[in-house]
């Protein structure tokens, strides 16, 4: 069981900040997921955490001690593209490892690969993207490490070899490790972190875990005929966190009652008004899109 | 922890074996075909004309020695069967009857000398010299030069997309630096040596093969084995600081310093060719190759041996700064 610290990380290059004050800690013996959109700075921040970087300032402790060399061999990476030499052959990337690793298994990579249905005798130039992807994640489970940081690791991999990675990550938690690993697809996230976090442009803007972050929040849905409609006050009512509006849908967040808001909407108008479950992917989009709806809306129903 | 570097000199290594082990065959093909002419006595069959006398006589020391003489002609043939010692030839002759051109030719270990002696002129034919170590390592040489710029880029091909691998093992990064450049070393090496073993079985296969080892050769040996190590040393830190275009600096390499070698000899006439000389004189005393004395003087058998320590000095310096510049630059690589 291992805790990574992140204090005040920030990573420069040129004149653009990857990572800006970053910090966060992953808490030991479980899955971690880290979201964020397109150069949010989540691979940099996986590459500061193995020392493939080096931070501009800030510090990562492992278990409160800096990384050093020997602290690699407790922990496993797969990068998001493949890493892998194209010239070697699966069998030698299993051989270079069980040479580099103290705690290395081959048989367990071979039974990874055998699952992947990855025969290692062959050369990497002729694996498919998924299938390179198979391979690391096999060589990085049979690592044994205690701390796995895994950058989007279903890429590539067909559905039911991605839920295959997704229970070989709880297993790993339930074993005691730590799994931290990020992906666009929310719906993997959701299905296995226990805890988040969501990077937006270099910082952290949301963190928790999936449950506390959903708490009792709801969305009301609703569809207006016309795209000129008025919410009558609903969205300055307390009880709305966010209200987005689109075309002649609206989508409010809601915090308590949602079935009142639920019938104001209706009164104003709206149609086919409906109230769902808060999903992550929805805090997701509410944590890194722009938050000018509610303040827009608010204003224009003040001034109205 | 070099695993990788291994097999990289591994493949290496395999691709010269397969050459090497193509020009033994070829020199096989050719040793077969030419069996009919590789007895010593095939050169000098034409003395043994109707009218000659053969004797054969085994000298106390177990030599086999065969006389051909012939009064008519007034030729002279002594030909001392040494076994493995090989073949000694005095050949004595009217010089009235060979031609003018006084030869002294070595090609291997058969050693042709011709003296004139008043009217007498003796051919002395043996064929148990030995060869000169500097030719092998000359041919070793060529081959550890291509060797050292295929293995050149160590840490280059790392940059090139494999850094997740290589900088995330639980070694630091000198020593992963050390023990790659020290792979290619001894592959460098290697290849010097099955080059060597390769010229070696070639010259078995048409001669009793002895190697001369001492004096100069012994330079050429330490010297063909360093330069290499600093020529690769010369390119390991160039790639690994022009990391993303290594590939144009391993090609560019050595016509660049072919061209600065040339450069050096342009008379400094005027101003332009002066400045010319003078870069070009500096550039080349980066160079490895620059310090490998290749002027040859056969008489004395030297290769400037009075300068020989300090220019051994300089490319085992040369190694170690370039290969420390190479391992410095990849302390601070990053992903």
């Amino acid at each position: 069981m291992s805790t990574i610290t992140i204090k005040n990380l920030r990573k420069i290059y040129g004149p653009v900040a990857a990572i800006d004050d970053f910090t966060l800690e992953i808490p030991g013996a479980s899955v971690f997921g880290l979201l964020g959109p397109n150069g949010a700075g989540k691979t940099t921040t996986f590459k500061c955490l193995l020392g493939l970087a080096r931070p501009t300032s800030g510090t990562i402790l492992y278990d409160g001690h800096p990384l050093v060399p020997a602290t690699l061999e407790r922990i496993a990476y797969v990068p998001e593209r493949s890493v892998l030499y194209d010239w070697m052959t699966v069998a030698e990337h299993i051989e270079m490892n069980r040479r580099a690793f103290a705690a290395f298994s081959p048989m367990r990579a071979l039974e990874l690969l055998a699952t992947f249905r990855i025969d290692p005798r062959r050369r990497v130039r002729v694996l498919s993207k998924g299938m390179k992807t198979a391979v690391m994640i096999a060589i990085a489970f049979a690592r044994n490490a205690d701390t796995l940081i895994l950058d989007e690791p279903t890429s590539g991999l067909d559905p039911v070899n991605q839920r295959h990675v997704l229970s070989l990550m709880i297993n790993e938690a339930a074993k005691g490790n730590s799994v931290i690993f990020s992906s666009h697809q929310i719906g993997q996230v959701e299905r296995a972190a226990e805890q988040i976090a969501v990077m937006d442009a270099g910082r952290l803007v949301l963190q928790g875990s999936v449950d506390d972050l959903k708490g009792d929040r709801k969305i009301v849905e609703g569809v207006f005929p016309n795209v000129t409609f008025a919410l009558d006050g609903i969205a300055n009512d307390p009880h709305v966190a966010r209200v987005d509006r689109t075309e002649r849908i609206v989508r409010l967040m809601v915090t308590g009652d949602a079935d009142q808001i639920a019938a104001r909407l209706s009164a104003a108008g709206a149609m086919g008004v409906r109230i769902v479950d808060l999903n992550l992917e929805d805090i997701f989009l509410y944590a890194v899109s722009p938050a000018t709806a509610t303040t827009d809306i608010v204003a224009k129903e003040s001034s109205s | 922890m070099n695993y990788v570097e291994w097999l990289r000199v591994r493949n290496c290594l395999r691709i010269v074996a397969i050459i090497l082990g193509i020009g033994v065959l070829l020199a096989v093909i050719l040793r077969i075909s030419l069996t009919r002419y590789m007895s010593p006595e095939s050169w000098i069959q034409h003395f043994h004309e109707p009218g000659t006398v053969v004797t054969h006589v085994t000298l106390p020391d177990g030599t086999k020695r065969t006389i051909w003489d012939n009064a008519h002609d007034q030729t002279h043939v002594v030909i001392d069967d040494l076994g493995y010692a090989g073949k000694h030839i005095v050949v004595t002759e009217p010089a009235s009857r060979a031609h003018n051109d006084h030869d002294n030719v070595a090609v291997g270990s058969i050693h042709v000398n011709e003296s004139q002696n008043g009217a007498v002129r003796t051919t002395v034919i043996d064929t148990n010299g030995s060869v000169p170590m500097l030719y092998y390592m000359a041919f070793a040489d060529v081959v550890a030069l291509i060797v050292a710029m295929v293995l050149a880029a160590p840490f280059a091909r790392e940059v090139d997309g494999h850094l997740e691998i290589a900088l995330t093992k639980p070694v630091s990064r000198t020593r992963s630096a050390i023990g790659a450049i020290g792979a290619d070393v001894v592959g460098i090496v290697a290849a010097s040596v099955m080059t060597c073993v390769a010229l070696y079985l070639c010259q078995l296969l048409f001669e009793s093969a002895r190697v001369d080892v001492s004096g100069v050769n012994a330079r050429a040996i330490v010297m063909g084995l360093i330069a290499p190590l600093a020529w690769y040393a010369l390119l390991c830190a160039a790639t690994t600081w022009f990391n993303r275009s290594y590939v144009a600096v391993l090609v560019a390499a050595l016509p660049v310093a072919i061209i600065v070698g040339a450069l050096t000899l342009v008379e400094p006439s005027n101003i332009v060719a002066a400045i010319v000389h003078q870069v070009a004189w500096i550039l080349s005393r980066l160079d490895p190759w620059t310090y490998v004395q290749l002027k040859y003087d056969s008489t004395t058998m030297e290769v400037g041996a009075a300068t020989f320590g300090w220019r051994l000095s300089l490319e085992i310096l040369f190694f170690i700064i370039y290969g420390a510049l190479a391992v410095f630059k990849w302390q601070r690589v990053e992903a």
